[in-house]
């Protein structure tokens, strides 16, 4: 058994207890075991480092992944984007050759036919269901799986011989039938509704009741031995009903005549006697083709130019449905050639046409037009185009007009005040616009992914139209330091507010403003350094003369705030052992060293807040960049200021003198260094490797030793980190 | 909340128009034809002494009036069928609720006229009645012109049938009251005729309804 070693503590049969009884056997006395202890001590300490230093890497891997996931993510909607394009484009190339060809008229090819069929199929079970409960004793009825629900209303049952009112009734046209059932008026608030009869499409024959006396909006029901009267609330109640009674008996007829054809010329009388006897009927063609579809049906191309006209855009959109379900019940039982039917629905399909342009054209940013409305006022038109299955073209029309809007929005923003006002306003402006037209855009485009990854694209597009105007506005030379800080701070809060509808784009914020914020260091770096060397050539090297107590105390107060101790450097009522290039200097670095902190919590806060769970510790590791550059700066900053004081250490020969220096290269190495790395640390909870670098390379000064006995090694970037 | 409201309303309705009234005979009578033969023509020019030049196919439409028949206070009941009505099944349905047919074809359209063969078998066959109140119009007559159907050929089958025969227009109204109060004579006679019958042998004309009904539903 020896001395404590890695591979001994870390092997995987290492038992403590025994390793401890034999360490005790062997080494005997306190001296012997205080050694081994402190020697077990450092071994958990390199441990324990070894175990940073690789959560470190790791983390900083991970780190890494994280970004390069966010980036894919952002690509990926790009790409879906592209794609969905790419398809709306082939899409509307299809529809064309078509439509040039000639031919059929295809029912427009949505972009989820499938989708709208399951719908429709969820839509008819949920009307049954709905029936289901709301008549008592209509169960049997709901569960058939091709019965549809074409009508419903409240009606009046009539006496059929003296036309009086002999009770309310609720009716119900199913796709193969009619039911009936019995209103019962139970109490003040509410109607119970009880099954009464089933006619079956086939034995019900329908009556239009065009005068019955005083009777109006009435129809009869023949289905032996039943004959009766019902009346209809209003004339369009009574439209419909006809309409879709007239509707489910032609779609039933043609089912069955697809079933038998043979059979029902054989039942038909006049159809049988027009095959022996030569046919000279003038009227066989119109009778032919206009008793096959409904008036309402051939009159919809005029009907829809009247809505469209008079902008009733709902009712159009109302037309094209009933059209497009009675052509698809149409097609579906008929093979037949009717080239009534083809034209109406060829007609159908370019008033469709017209409407969708005439609703893009509402959506169509015009520059006569006001956007005083805001978006609300393009909802309508957003709404009928996705109910026209145009989504991908309305979603695309409303983003461009939320561009439009916004770069009027910020047009007014005048460029007035100082820089930090102007960014505040307009960084208000354009996010504040964009959290709008979010809400506005989900309002309008729920759970479609293709307009989403638009969006994506859109708000991703806006924000690198702000930012680069916000670079050319406020990363320029008369902007200070502090100022440009004071802007990035403001501009990520707002970046920050389109986080809660899920879209951040802080990482493209932050990614856009690194090379322009890195330059901006730099040449806050070499303005620094420049005073520095300005000042440098007047140093007097005189203690500072503050000329009267309370100056004196106002100074050492200031200071001590910052964490310095000034005490030490006071001689007299009102001297200070520092030179005022000194003191400039500490006031200097203690402002820049705050700028770099703050912009270094900007940019790290969100980080934080993006990944909670992170290790504080490791976040440092992702702004490592910024970091690294503020690290830089503040070493170059440092280090022009202590080269001054080894120059002049250099040139002097006086003794007093050279100690005074010594003196202020002591206050800057030791005191203020100290302070600035403490204020580091609170930040990044490590100190500035640069500063520490810089300690050590200097310490030679205190001792009156200057750079000619000394070899200088240049900072470099590899050097740490 | 508002279609409570107003079907409340028509319960109103109800009680309102719940008076004892005693209402005058009620005839319920038939178009049957071809299509574009001239029976809506016919219905309207009898219902509103208007002649319709436009050609409007009828689905099913019914109408009502009252009238003065021989001094009586009567109501004519007509329904105007489709001369194309596709599902015959439905006709049978049309037919079973009337009580005398006029029969119509155009005297121009020979077509029409062969038509009327399988009309009257139709309604004989879901009637069940061989003296069902009929008659056989020819309309049209003011086209003489391009008359395809001779009077004799129409008398002739009208003879066979044990019907009247009578040719109408539409146009100049020539003989449209006549066909609509001949037939309404026809209907009233029958019921009156029954009523004796139903008086005397009850349980006989229950048995030959049950039979017609029967038969119907075979169908
Ligand atoms: N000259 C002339 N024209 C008539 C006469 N009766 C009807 N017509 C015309 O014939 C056409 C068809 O008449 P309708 O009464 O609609 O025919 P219908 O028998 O009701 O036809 P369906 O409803 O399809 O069964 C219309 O244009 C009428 O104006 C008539 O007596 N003389
Ligand atoms: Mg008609």
């Amino acid at each position: 058994m020896g001395e404590p070693t890695l591979s001994l503590l870390g092997s995987s049969d290492f038992n403590p207890d025994k390793y401890v009884r034999e360490l005790s056997l062997n080494f005997v006395g306190g001296l012997e075991l205080a050694r081994l202890r402190k020697k077990v001590h450092s071994l958990s300490e390199e441990t324990s480092n070894n175990l940073k230093k690789n959560v470190y890497e790791n983390y900083m891997q991970f780190i890494d992944t994280a970004k390069e996931i966010s980036h894919l993510e952002s690509e990926m909607y790009q790409l879906n984007h592209l794609l969905t394009e790419q398809k709306s484009l082939l899409n509307s190339l299809y529809n064309t050759s078509i439509l040039g060809d000639d031919s059929l008229v295809v029912i427009e090819a949505d972009f989820s036919k499938d989708d709208s069929e399951e719908k429709k199929e969820e839509i008819r079970k949920q009307k049954l269901l709905a029936l289901k409960e709301k008549i008592s004793g209509s169960s049997h009825l709901m569960d058939a799986p091709n019965r549809k629900v074409l009508y419903e209303s409240y009606l009046t049952e009539l006496d059929s011989i003296e036309n009086t009112p002999l009770k309310s009734v609720y009716g119900v046209l199913l796709s193969d039938g009619i039911l009936i059932a019995n209103a019962n008026f139970d109490d003040q608030e509410s109607i119970s509704l009880q099954f009464e009869i089933y006619y079956d499409l086939g034995s019900v024959a329908v009556v239009n009741v065009r005068d019955l006396g005083n009777v109006k909006q009435a129809f009869k029901l023949l289905a032996f031995p039943d004959s009766r009267i019902f009346q209809c609330k209003s004339s369009t109640v009574k439209k419909e009903w006809l309409d879709k009674l007239d509707q489910a008996k032609k779609e039933r007829l043609s089912q069955e005549q697809n079933k038998k054809d043979v059979t029902l010329i054989d039942k038909s009388p006049s159809r049988s006697s027009s095959i022996d006897v030569p046919y000279i009927n003038p009227f066989e063609e119109i009778d032919e083709e206009v008793s096959i579809h409904p008036e309402w049906f051939l009159e919809i191309p005029d009907e829809l130019d009247v809505c469209v006209a008079q902008r009733h855009f709902e009712e159009a959109l109302a037309l094209l449905d009933k059209a497009k379900e009675y052509t698809v019940g149409y097609i579906l039982t008929q093979n037949q050639d009717d080239h009534i039917f083809s034209d109406i629905s060829r007609k159908v399909e370019q008033r469709k046409s017209t409407l969708i342009d005439v609703l893009m054209k509402e959506l169509e940013v015009n520059h006569d037009k006001s956007l005083q409305g805001g978006l609300r006022a393009a909802r309508r038109a957003v709404r009928l185009l996705n109910q026209l299955d145009r989504s991908m073209q309305s979603c695309e029309l409303f983003l461009k007009l939320c561009s439009s809007m916004l770069k009027i929005q910020c047009k007014r923003v005048k460029r007035e005040g100082s820089t930090s006002t102007y960014v505040r306003h307009l960084s208000s402006v354009v996010f504040t616009n964009m959290c709008h037209m979010t809400e506005e855009f989900l309002r309008a485009f729920p759970d479609s992914p293709s307009c989403a990854s638009a969006y994506v694209v859109w708000a991703s597009h806006e924000l690198n139209l702000f930012t680069s105007h916000f670079i050319k506005q406020a990363f320029v030379p008369q902007t200070s330091l502090s100022t440009l800080t004071e802007c990035i701070i403001l501009v990520r809060g707002q970046c920050e507010r389109l986080c809660k509808y899920g879209i951040d784009l802080c990482y493209q914020l932050d990614g856009s403003l690194r090379s322009p914020l890195t330059k901006a260091l730099r040449d806050a770096k070499d303005k620094l350094i420049d005073s520095i060397k300005l000042r440098a050539q007047e140093d007097k090297w005189i203690p500072m003369n503050l000329k009267s107590k309370s100056a004196l105390a106002r100074l050492m107060q200031e200071y001590l705030d910052v964490g310095l101790l000034l005490n030490d450097y006071v001689t007299g009522d009102y001297w200070l052992q520092l030179t005022t290039n000194t003191v400039s200097f500490t006031k200097l670095f203690l402002k820049f060293l705050d700028d770099c902190l703050k912009l270094q919590t900007a940019d790290l806060l969100h980080i934080i807040d993006e990944t909670m769970y992170f290790v504080y510790d490791c976040l440092k590791l992702q702004t490592a960049d910024l970091l690294h550059i503020i690290d830089e700066t503040m070493y170059f900053v440092y280090e022009a200021q202590i080269k001054h004081v080894e120059h002049s250490l250099k040139n002097e020969k006086q003794l007093e003198q050279r100690q005074f220096m010594i003196k202020n290269a002591d206050f800057l190495l030791n005191h203020l260094l100290n302070a600035v790395q403490k204020k580091y640390k609170d930040v990044n909870n490590f100190e500035s490797p640069g500063l520490v670098k810089l300690k050590t390379e200097n310490t030679a000064v205190l001792k009156g030793i200057t750079a000619t006995a000394r070899n200088i090694t240049k900072y470099s970037s590899t050097e740490y980190l | 909340m508002a279609q409570c409201g107003g079907v409340r309303v028509h319960q109103n309705q109800f009680i309102m128009s719940k008076k004892p009234t005693v209402q005058p005979a009620l005839h319920k009578v038939i178009m049957v034809g071809s299509g574009g033969v001239g029976k809506s023509a016919l219905t309207l020019q009898f219902m509103y002494d208007e002649f319709v030049e436009d050609y409007e196919p009828t689905k099913a439409d019914s109408y009502r009036k009252k009238i003065l028949l021989d001094g009586e206070d009567v109501q004519i009941d007509i329904l105007d069928t489709a001369g194309q009505e596709d599902y015959a099944a439905i006709r049978d349905h049309y037919f079973r609720s009337g009580e005398g047919f006029l029969c119509i074809f155009s005297i121009t359209e020979d077509e029409s006229f062969q038509a009327t063969q399988e009309f009257r078998e139709q309604i004989l066959r879901v009637k069940n009645d061989e003296n069902i109140p009929f008659l056989l119009v020819g309309n049209k007559c003011d086209l003489e012109d391009k008359r395809k159907v001779s009077f004799q050929e129409a008398s002739e089958r009208a003879r066979q049938w044990g019907v009247p025969y009578v040719e109408t227009s539409a146009k100049t109204r020539e003989h449209v009251d006549k066909v609509f109060f001949d037939l309404m004579r026809e209907i009233r006679a029958r019921k009156m005729e029954e009523n004796k019958a139903n008086n005397g042998r009850g349980k006989d004309r229950k048995k030959k309804s049950i039979k017609s009904f029967l038969f119907c539903y075979k169908h």
